[in-house]
């Protein structure tokens, strides 16, 4: 349940601090919401892996549904992975290790 | 322990944060991960729909509204109430589509592409600066500071782009900018100049002196005049006005001829490949349909994306104009108002000569002029280089211009030093010739504004709804005694350098001849009673010999004949050397590969069509058979120039035993016949090796795969093939990678001005619009668009949207 709980709230806090900051606030958002929150090492990471892969992810495929993927199709010519799966990685990587960084501060 | 894990975490964190957040270079550049893969700032957020949202924006430094309406094309319709306010809007809405490329290209002309690519680009980097392009530039701008239309003009159209330039977030940067990790920086009048010395670098830098001076000492004047003639006397001159040149022409004081004697050894600039070319022409009422002129216009230049061109229509009082602009500068440069129409083509000239000098000494201080010692001027040039350290290269300007090699650049064991006299070097106000024509009604107006106009030198086309056709070769020529400037001059004496200029009046024009048009096509200007000595690298004779003889036929011309011949495949070079070629050929002793490709031949009609295997055929057998011709021009140790196709046709039909026939590397004497025979086994061998490697038929369209590439370096992604027939020397000029940049068509009718227009592209720079590349097929199947030209804004509503620009209050 706590697991959930911080999925949801890294999706709704870091969609809120992206509307204003740089792509790199969703750190600060992951990590807070997991402090916040307070699981476990692992189970944190995994909540803010998903967290931002998610919130990145739908919002990317809404932008490419939406341009019938007119750009993603160039610049998967220019990437290794498809743009989508290295957009989730990315954003998924940081997530994960800015929530797991909050749960370890919450458990000391 | 704890803190240990913390400490580590964060730290993995802060880094994965660090790596993502900027850029990298491994090989090739990789863009800062994070921020460029990020939907709600990175590259996401340049795809693009077709609709774009109305909107209404504050912009400082305009005086009263304007209102854009962007038409269904992404054909920005301007409407402004005072000139200022217009040029801004201009700068405003060219910005917001092209701003990229616009820097770009100011960036590549002023020599700084090493700062955004790292020192790949430096020698190229260099060599800009070396040519005196900045220089060049800040001339302009003190020309253009001191015309206060001009400078008005130029003002206003920087603080439009500088106010874009401004508004950008992250997210709203153009895609190579988060592409290649960098910003914008502000817009200025100099890169206006920058721009316009880029176009006159691309069309008016074109010269073989040093080439000369290496033949003439090699072959000998008979050869060379043989072989490089000054005049191909093929075809009509642009202007032909034989015996009623009613002036009295400049004359120098005569100079026993001069002739070098010497070899050069320094590698000359590269040249523009000889497919930069247009075509323009205009036809009178008494041929045409509606009883009205038509003009027309289709400047052959490197097919790239962003497209060379932005069309815009701008209306202010006094000014209701519409047709292609070059984004960068203000104003429209090809295209047609409510009372004329106007089009261009690079006239032919030499303008750059090369001074030999010389230096008192090592220093390059001092050099030798008349009997005295000049000082020279040097500059010492940084350059930014990404990735690396900064270069600094120091710089020679005698009076004559800049020395373009020494022993820092391109320099060789037996220096030799040249200075650079080019005409577009000199201050001109080029912007008033095109704020001027942009406003004209009449001929006369059509004559006053291009008095403004020095470099590149271009054939001014012109129409009229009045019903005048006119054409005038325009640029600012030095006066020259025969042969001279062909050759490397003696720069220690000042009597060869530059004296005069031909008098506007004196350049070749004419209006409404009796033949009942217009055309120019870069070929031999002027009949032979022209009183001024001419020549140049060479000159167009094919194109402009199919245009006349059809536009000699036609009558009741309606616009759509003109359209397609602007899409005309002929290919008149082949309809007189194919058969000639054929002759040669010994059809006994054909492979099964030989007499197919010989049975294709004999059965072409000459269209370079996208179809056609014929086309392919020729043109293999020709790209092989020029090569084996001139091996001695080609492999020689110091550079020459390739003669023209047209003198090589007539050499192997006049000449078939001159010696440079004879391949060198074989023991054999060659005439004509065997080169045009291994010439023909090795095109059918090419063609033969392409088939079996595409596994398909050698269509011409395919064989030749017409590419339109992107500006940084032809990225794949961003760049296209397109099914396109036509070739250089066929009036649809498309090659490889050079064709019609802008294919125009205008209809100069009492009841109002009609006019249809295509290029190789689409109106937005951004490859993640649908308007990146819209119009590519339309062109690539030649066929032209409608321009909504209309008075009336309401007109234009139902466009994709209206942006609305309103006086800022400060």
């Amino acid at each position: 349940m706590k697991f959930l709980v911080q999925l949801a709230a890294t999706v709704v806090v870091c969609l809120g601090l992206q509307l204003f900051l740089p792509w790199w606030s969703i750190a600060v958002g992951a990590a807070g919401v997991a402090f916040v929150v307070g699981n476990k090492g692992l189970k944190s990471f995994v909540a803010g892996f998903l967290a931002i892969a998610l919130l990145w992810g739908v919002f990317a495929l809404s932008i490419d549904l939406q341009t019938k993927a007119i750009l993603t199709d160039k610049i998967n010519q220019l990437l290794p992975l498809h743009a989508l799966v290295l957009t989730m990685l990315v954003g998924g990587l940081v997530g994960g290790f800015a929530a797991l960084t909050g749960a370890l501060i919450k458990s000391s | 322990m704890k803190l240990t894990r913390i400490s580590i975490s964060l730290l993995v964190t802060i880094a994965l944060i660090y790596v993502l957040n900027r850029g990298w270079n491994f090989g090739s550049p990789i863009p800062p991960l994070g921020k460029f893969l990020d939907p709600f700032g990175g590259f996401w957020q340049n795809a693009e729909t077709k609709s774009r949202p109305d909107e209404i924006l504050n912009l400082a430094g305009l005086r009263e509204e304007v209102i854009i309406h962007y038409d269904s094309l992404l054909i920005p319709h301007v409407f402004a109430k005072n000139d200022d306010d217009l040029h801004l809007a201009q700068g405003y809405v060219t910005a917001a589509n092209r701003l990229w490329q616009m820097e770009f290209q100011t960036h590549a002309a002023a020599g700084r592409i090493s700062e955004l690519i790292g020192d790949a680009a430096l020698d190229f980097d260099r060599r800009q600066r070396r040519l005196g392009m900045v220089y060049a530039a800040e001339n302009a701008v003190k020309a253009m500071e001191a015309n206060p239309i001009a400078a008005n003009m130029v003002n206003s159209y920087t603080q439009g782009i500088n106010q874009y330039i401004q508004s950008l977030t992250y997210k709203d940067l153009p895609l190579e900018y988060k592409l290649l990790d960098y910003w914008p920086e502000n817009w200025s009048p100099l890169k206006c100049g920058l721009l316009l010395k880029n176009m006159a670098l691309t069309l008016n830098s074109g010269d073989k002196d040093l080439e000369m001076t290496n033949a003439l000492k090699l072959f000998g004047k008979p050869i060379l005049d043989l072989v490089w003639p000054d005049n191909e006397n093929v075809g009509d001159p642009i202007v032909d006005n034989a015996g009623n040149w009613n002036f009295k022409p400049i004359t120098l004081d005569s100079l026993p001829l001069a002739l070098p004697d010497e070899l050069v050894a320094v590698k000359p600039l590269e040249k523009s490949p000889p497919d930069v070319g247009s075509n323009n022409w205009a036809v009178s009422g008494t041929k045409t349909q509606t009883g009205s002129p038509i003009l027309c216009n289709d400047p052959h230049l490197s097919l790239s994306l962003p497209s060379i061109w932005y069309v815009i229509h701008l209306q202010a009082p006094g000014v209701n104009v519409m047709g292609a602009s070059l984004p960068g500068a203000p104003t429209v440069i090809s295209g047609f108002n409510d009372s004329i129409a106007w089009g261009v083509t690079n006239a032919q000239r030499d303008l750059v000569d090369w001074y030999k000098i010389e230096f008192k000494d090592k220093s390059k201080r001092e050099y030798k002029s008349d009997n005295t010692w000049k000082p020279a001027r040097q500059v010492v040039e940084k350059f930014t280089i990404k990735g690396g350290n900064d270069f600094y290269d120091t710089i020679t300007f005698t009076h004559h211009g800049p020395v373009l090699f020494d022993e820092a650049y391109h320099g060789d064991s037996e220096m030799k030093y040249f200075s650079m006299r080019w005409i577009a070097h000199d201050p001109s106000e080029e912007i008033i010739t095109f704020y001027k024509l942009n406003r004209a009604k009449n001929h006369d107006q059509y004559m006053d504004a291009l008095n403004h106009y020095a470099s590149p030198a271009q054939n001014f086309a012109f129409a009229s709804v009045r019903g005048d056709i006119a054409m005038r070769i325009q640029g600012r020529y030095p006066v020259r005694r025969k042969e001279e400037g062909k050759y490397i001059l003696d720069g220690t004496l000042t009597r060869t350098e530059w004296q005069a200029f031909i008098p506007n009046e004196q350049n070749a024009m004419y209006k409404n001849p009796a033949r009942g048009f217009v055309s120019s096509a870069n070929q031999y200007p002027v009949d032979s009673t022209y009183p001024y000595y001419i020549n140049a690298t060479s000159y167009e004779a094919y194109r402009n010999r199919r245009i006349n003889k059809l536009l000699n036929e036609m009558t009741e011309i309606t616009p759509r004949d003109m359209m397609e011949l602007q899409f005309d495949n002929y290919n008149l070079k082949a309809e007189e050397s194919l058969p000639v070629f054929m002759r040669y050929l010994d059809t006994t002793a054909f492979t099964p590969a030989q007499a197919n490709a010989y049975k294709i031949l004999s059965a072409w009609d000459y269209e370079n069509t996208a179809d056609s295997q014929g086309a392919s055929y020729y043109e293999a057998w020709w790209d092989a058979l020029f090569p084996l011709i001139w091996d001695e021009i080609m492999n020689s140790k110091v550079e020459l120039d390739n003669p023209t196709t047209y003198t090589t046709i007539r050499l192997i039909k006049e000449k078939p035993d001159l010696l440079f026939f004879d391949r060198v590397e074989t023991p054999e004497k060659e005439t004509a016949r065997e080169v045009i025979q291994q010439a023909f086994a090795m095109g059918v061998e090419t063609i033969e090796k392409w088939k079996t490697e595409k596994k398909k038929d050698p269509r011409w369209a395919d064989y030749k795969d017409t590419f339109i590439g992107h500006l940084l370096r032809g990225l794949p992604a961003f760049s296209y093939h397109v099914q396109h027939g036509g070739n250089h020397d066929i009036v649809n000029a498309s090659s490889r990678t050079h064709g019609p940049s802008w294919r125009m068509v205008v209809s100069l009718e009492k009841t109002g001005v009609r006019a249809w227009g295509v290029y190789p592209g689409g109106q937005s720079g951004n490859p993640g619009s649908p308007f990146y590349n819209n119009m590519l097929l339309t062109w690539a199947n030649g066929n032209h668009y409608s321009f909504q030209f209309n008075t009336n804004p309401n007109q234009y509503k139902s466009g994709i949207a209206t942006l609305t620009l309103k006086p800022k209050a400060l």
